[in-house]
């Protein structure tokens, strides 16, 4: 997290056009890398903090179209802006189905592209404040014991202690206990609040 | 092909038969004058084999020889009473069979020897198909290759507008960059400064892509064929027949016979042609008030050679007449506008001409000339 600032990766085998990209990004206050290929940026660090990829669809070795896709198989989850000299319907089709914000075709107005890239950044800040906050949250979890875990998973779906108790053959007043101690390790100030941390973590917890 | 050695020597292949019955019959007759002294019975097979191994070799004709001259050496020598060709009447159904069992060897060996010869001839002429199926293919296969040199045209108008098309990229994005350099508060000035360096170098670099475009054609000498300008329309309209068909358009030629030829790049004479016909056959799209129709015809004296494709389309207004030369202009949806340019280019590096006019009955003519050399200035 030392470095927060966004920053805008910028993929073109044209020196010229990386050039005017990063020039444009940079005059507007935004912070670009660039990369004459894929193969570069893959073997490039990335930061912590928000980015997006802007991708020529024609480039030498792997292309735009095939990076993406391994991208998304590798679960590398950035944001792709394509630009393209000559791009036709099913390209274009192609590139939006697998995800992209954004199909220019060069040469392309300033706000296009800005505003693809302001929607790209802002997707990746969403998708990584929820990816933080899953991580919180699934730290919280860890420190449940199982039979905690067994009541926590029995209190979000509604149930009253007694019913509880019935199920999991423990005493109401224990399984009172544990509920206290699960409220108080998930840091959830109301039943409510336990129910959707729940939520948000189901698709991890339950693998 | 037996009946051809038949008529070409018949006393030849006569002897020969002779020739190869008569040494079979020896090789037979010695032994078995040696062996016959073993044996109680006269010793006759080896015969049926000299009999089989003539018509083997020797074909149906020297069989039967073989058939005769052993029966008449076995009716003599091996006969009772030996050394005189009368028969005893003990020995008349021995001698019978003898000789039927010589015919039926003899039969046999020429029939099966036919057979396999007929397999033979078969498998040659199968042979012989397939290498010239081969070469056809080969010839094919040049053929394509040479025409997707021609097309390669379409891929080169493209590589050219991806060539300009990223300078102009960068110019525009450097452009976009240098207004807020200069919008920002204070102006960053050094950043515009450095902006407008950029801008001035990518335009150069556009101008510098067409600079090379244009000396491809121009100053590099054009490769030279001597070539026959009627088989290079010729060649064309095949290749455009299916096209034309599907587009209801008829390609008509009126070629004379005989033109001088002319030293020219072939490829790149077939690549101006094929322009043309490509573009009357484009502004013959709309046409439907009269019949499309496409004719390209040659005519030329000792001095030069003009070619002329007329479409009846829907021709060519006072403007465009001017501009249609020049690159990036284009009357097409989806045109480049480097065809007639390009064309232009090679008609002149051949030191030729190329204009337009519009056709009385409606349409375009385009023609062009080339200059006819001496065969011998050809180098």
């Amino acid at each position: 997290m030392a470095d927060a600032r966004p920053t805008i990766f910028v993929v073109d085998d044209d020196a010229s056009v990386r050039d005017a990209i990063s020039n444009l990004l940079e005059s507007v206050g935004l912070r670009a890398k660039v990369f004459d290929s894929t193969e570069a940026f893959w073997k490039a660090p990335r930061p912590s903090a928000p980015s997006c990829l802007v991708l020529d669809v024609r480039l030498p070795g792997v292309g735009g179209l095939e990076f993406q896709e391994q991208l998304a198989k590798a679960n590398v989850s950035i944001p792709v802006i394509f630009i393209t000299a000559h791009g036709d319907v099913p390209m274009t089709s192609r590139a939006m189905k697998a995800g992209a914000i954004e199909f220019l075709m060069k040469p392309f107005q300033k706000e296009d592209l800005l505003a693809a890239v302001r929607q790209g950044l802002d997707r990746d800040r969403i998708r990584r404040d929820e990816q933080a906050e899953i991580a919180v949250l699934q730290a919280r979890v860890d420190q449940l014991t199982s039979r905690e875990r067994e009541v926590m998973d029995l209190v979000v779906t509604g149930l009253i202690n007694k019913e509880i108790g019935a199920q999991l053959g423990l005493s109401e007043v224990t399984v009172k206990a544990h509920r206290s101690h699960v409220m108080q390790k998930m840091e959830a100030s109301s039943l409510a609040e336990l129910v959707r941390m729940s939520d948000k973590l189901k698709p991890r917890e339950r693998r | 092909m037996q009946s051809s050695a038949r008529t070409g020597g018949t006393t030849r292949s006569l002897i020969r038969h002779c020739g190869i019955a008569l040494f079979f019959l020896v090789a037979a007759f010695v032994p078995t004058l040696l062996l016959q002294r073993l044996f109680p019975y006269p010793f006759l097979f080896l015969f049926f084999g000299a009999v089989m191994a003539s018509a083997w070799f020797g074909g149906k004709a020297a069989g039967l020889l073989a058939v005769v001259l052993s029966t008449v050496l076995v009716d003599y020598f091996f006969v009772p009473p030996f050394y005189s060709f009368s028969i005893s009447t003990t020995a008349e159904a021995y001698f019978a069979a003898f000789v039927a069992s010589a015919l039926v060897a003899s039969w046999i060996s020429s029939a099966k020897k036919k057979s396999e010869e007929a397999l033979k001839d078969a498998l040659d002429q199968l042979e012989v198909r397939v290498s010239e199926r081969t070469a056809e293919l080969m010839k094919t296969q040049t053929e394509l290759a040479h025409l997707s040199q021609v097309l390669s045209m379409g891929e080169l108008t493209a590589s050219i507008a991806h060539e300009i098309n990223q300078p102009l990229t960068a110019v525009v994005t450097h452009g976009h960059a240098c207004s807020e350099w200069l919008s920002a508060n204070p102006p960053n000035l050094e950043k515009a400064q450095q902006t407008v360096q950029r801008i001035i170098q990518d335009g150069t670099r556009a101008g510098a892509v067409l600079a090379r475009i244009r000396s491809l054609f121009k100053k590099e000498a054009p490769a030279k064929d001597w070539l026959d300008i009627n088989e290079v329309i010729h060649e064309l309209t095949t290749f455009l027949r299916d096209d034309a068909i599907r587009r209801r358009i008829a390609i008509r030629t009126d070629l004379v016979p005989g033109l001088p030829k002319v030293t020219a790049d072939r490829v790149q004479l077939q690549q101006v042609v094929l322009n043309l016909m490509m573009n009357g056959m484009d502004a013959m799209a709309e046409t439907s008030d009269r019949s499309k129709e496409l004719l390209i015809s040659a005519r030329g004296d000792e001095s030069e050679l003009v070619v002329r494709v007329e479409d009846s389309g829907m021709g060519l207004d006072a403007e465009a007449n001017e501009k249609i030369f020049d690159p990036f202009f284009t009357t097409k949806p989806h045109g480049i506008g480097m065809g007639l340019s390009i064309s232009r280019s090679i008609i002149e590096a051949h030191e030729g001409r190329l204009w337009a006019s519009p056709r009385p009955s409606g349409g375009a003519i385009f023609q062009f000339t080339l200059p006819v050399h001496p065969r011998d200035s050809n180098g």
